[in-house]
């Protein structure tokens, strides 16, 4: 006998049946899935996997290899601006206008020798140029042409103490609330060969959009790392007693610390 | 001659990840599904340029109504109230995939990561326990298709529409059980997790050539999610079988390893026995 035999009236009843029992088990998955997802201590086995990705991840890419860089034909259309809009304060805006001649990127914390950089000063340093692809957490790739400053440059230059672990970046852009964005990476993601603060895009300055005057590339990771209008950089041993503690604006938000996936 | 007899089909290891797997599965799919949502857009190549997606799943407001659609190849097919808007409590909302198919069922990017990564490194470890230990026992071969396997497809078919009455099967697994467990360990399983891994930039860095394998970064997101369905394919033929093939036979050979055999395959009676001597 199989599932099917019986006449119309038992086939409609069984089908009925299926279908309610199928709708109330959908309902009590999505409960459950939600009130799990809500759960801080579920929370924390499925972060377990964050320290996994990151430890493999980093042993098989090493410190010094290379994202994949492109040619001038593949450079996107339009290279997609996300997240904040860009500041809206008089002086971000005063500034834009006079080509940020009186912008400064403070460099403090950890270090021997806390210093402070006009754009010139970054566009005398030895500089960068790659056309590398930027991957969104939302899904989307883009890809552009940058020019910047290594960021090892600059750590060269302000001498991080022993205990200086990340670099924590300041950025002028706010939230519909007021917060600040800010950024951090570790001292291994700063020193890679591509991590630069960008001042160029497509042989442009900088567009507003893009995160005007500075930016920071860190090509091996998601797109929410890369730091926009930027302010100042910090050298810290440990970000818990910033902000909500968890190393930038969207990690507070939920979202990995280490991006690389 | 027909007997009846039971057999031990499912050792130990692959009853264990048989459910694992199962469970790791729905997860996948379902916080893939919602990650999905973050931008429902499928494109080719390196990079998403907008006008060059080739399915998009939408929603067209205005004051009056919703209408949620699937474009697909520049065609629009209306999905309201299952893709693109979902009738909720609170009235139409626009979602790629309903709530009920995501994991979570609220709208979080950050939290269906965290469920998928936790689940990939599961689903992956699973995996490898399963076929190291079914390797080691040689119970592997029993159902990877084989050149003489392939040659028997046609009269399997035949057999399954009832155009033939004996089955050629031999051992526990007919041919076309064998071709869709063998696609899936060498094509499905292998395809879905390089495609995932070359969604990484970090992984990207390490292996340079791994999205250029699949086209690109955006294809390798798109054959991910492809690939994702063909799973999804699979799972509902499986079922099928289990169902139509004895769903209390099959399940208790899955849970406790003991599966009823109606016919004697190959048995030699000895009936036989005594004509050959």
């Amino acid at each position: 006998m199989s599932l099917f035999d019986g006449n119309i009236s038992r086939r409609h009843l069984l089908l009925g049946s299926l279908q309610g029992a199928g709708l109330l088990w959908l309902t009590g998955c999505e409960k459950l899935f939600n009130s799990l997802s809500g759960n801080e201590t579920f929370r924390a086995v499925l972060e377990s996997a964050e320290k996994g990705n990151r430890r493999v991840q980093r042993l098989l890419a090493g410190r010094n290899k290379l994202a994949q860089e492109f040619t001038e034909k593949d450079i996107s259309s339009s290279f997609r601006s996300n997240g904040n809009p860009p500041p809206i304060t008089m002086e971000y805006a005063s500034e834009a206008n006079r080509q940020f001649a009186n912008w400064r990127l403070e460099v403090s914390g950890l270090v021997t020798r806390p210093a402070s950089f006009s754009l010139d000063d970054l566009k005398t340093m030895p500089s960068r140029t790659q056309i590398t692809r930027h991957d969104c957490v939302e899904g989307w790739s883009a890809i552009g042409k940058w020019k910047g400053v290594r960021l090892e440059e600059i750590v060269r230059n302000v001498k991080p103490t022993a205990d200086a672990e990340y670099v924590i970046f300041r950025c002028m852009d706010t939230d519909s609330d007021g917060a600040n964005y800010y950024e951090s990476i570790d001292l291994v993601d700063a020193l890679h060969p591509q991590t630069i603060l960008a001042y160029e895009l497509n042989d442009q300055p900088l567009p507003v959009a893009n995160g005007a005057p500075l930016r920071l590339r860190v090509e091996n990771q998601l797109g929410y790392k890369h730091a926009k209008y930027i302010r100042a950089l910090e050298f810290v041993s440990s970000f818990e007693k910033i902000a909500d503690g968890k190393g930038g604006y969207w990690e507070d938000q939920g979202y990995e610390w280490y991006a690389g996936i | 001659m027909a007997g009846q007899a039971l057999v031990y089909r499912h050792n130990r290891v692959t009853r264990f990840t048989h459910w694992i797997n199962a469970i790791t599965l729905t997860i996948l799919l379902m916080s893939g599904l919602m990650i999905f949502n973050a931008h429902p857009h499928l494109y080719w190549g390196n990079i998403s340029e907008p006008a060059k997606a080739f399915l998009s799943v939408g929603a067209q407001t205005n004051d009056r109504s919703s209408r949620g659609y699937v474009e697909i190849f520049g065609k629009q097919i209306n999905t309201t109230g299952f893709l693109g808007v979902q009738q909720t409590s609170g009235g139409p909302t626009e979602r790629a995939f309903p709530s009920w198919l995501t994991v979570p069922g609220y709208f979080s990017l950050a939290g269906a990561r965290r469920w998928h990564f936790f689940f990939a490194w599961l689903f992956t470890l699973n995996g490898l326990l399963y076929v190291a230990y079914n390797f080691a026992v040689g119970h592997l071969r029993k159902f990877f298709l084989t050149p003489n396997d392939v040659g028997k497809i046609p009269a399997m078919v035949a057999y399954y529409l009832k155009l033939r009455k004996s089955s050629p099967q031999e051992g526990e697994y007919n041919p076309l059980q064998k071709m869709a467990y063998t696609s899936v360990f060498v094509i499905l399983t292998p395809l879905i997790l390089l495609s995932g891994m070359a969604m990484s930039p970090q992984l990207d860095v390490a292996f340079n050539w791994l999205p250029a394998i699949f086209g690109g970064r955006q294809s390798a997101r798109s054959i991910h999610f492809v690939l994702a369905f063909g799973f999804l394919f699979f799972t509902f033929g499986h079922l099928f079988m289990v169902v139509t093939q004895g769903l209390f036979n099959n399940m208790r050979a899955m849970i406790t390893g003991w599966y009823k055999e109606k016919i004697a395959i190959r048995r030699v009676t000895p009936a036989a026995t005594a004509k050959q001597a």
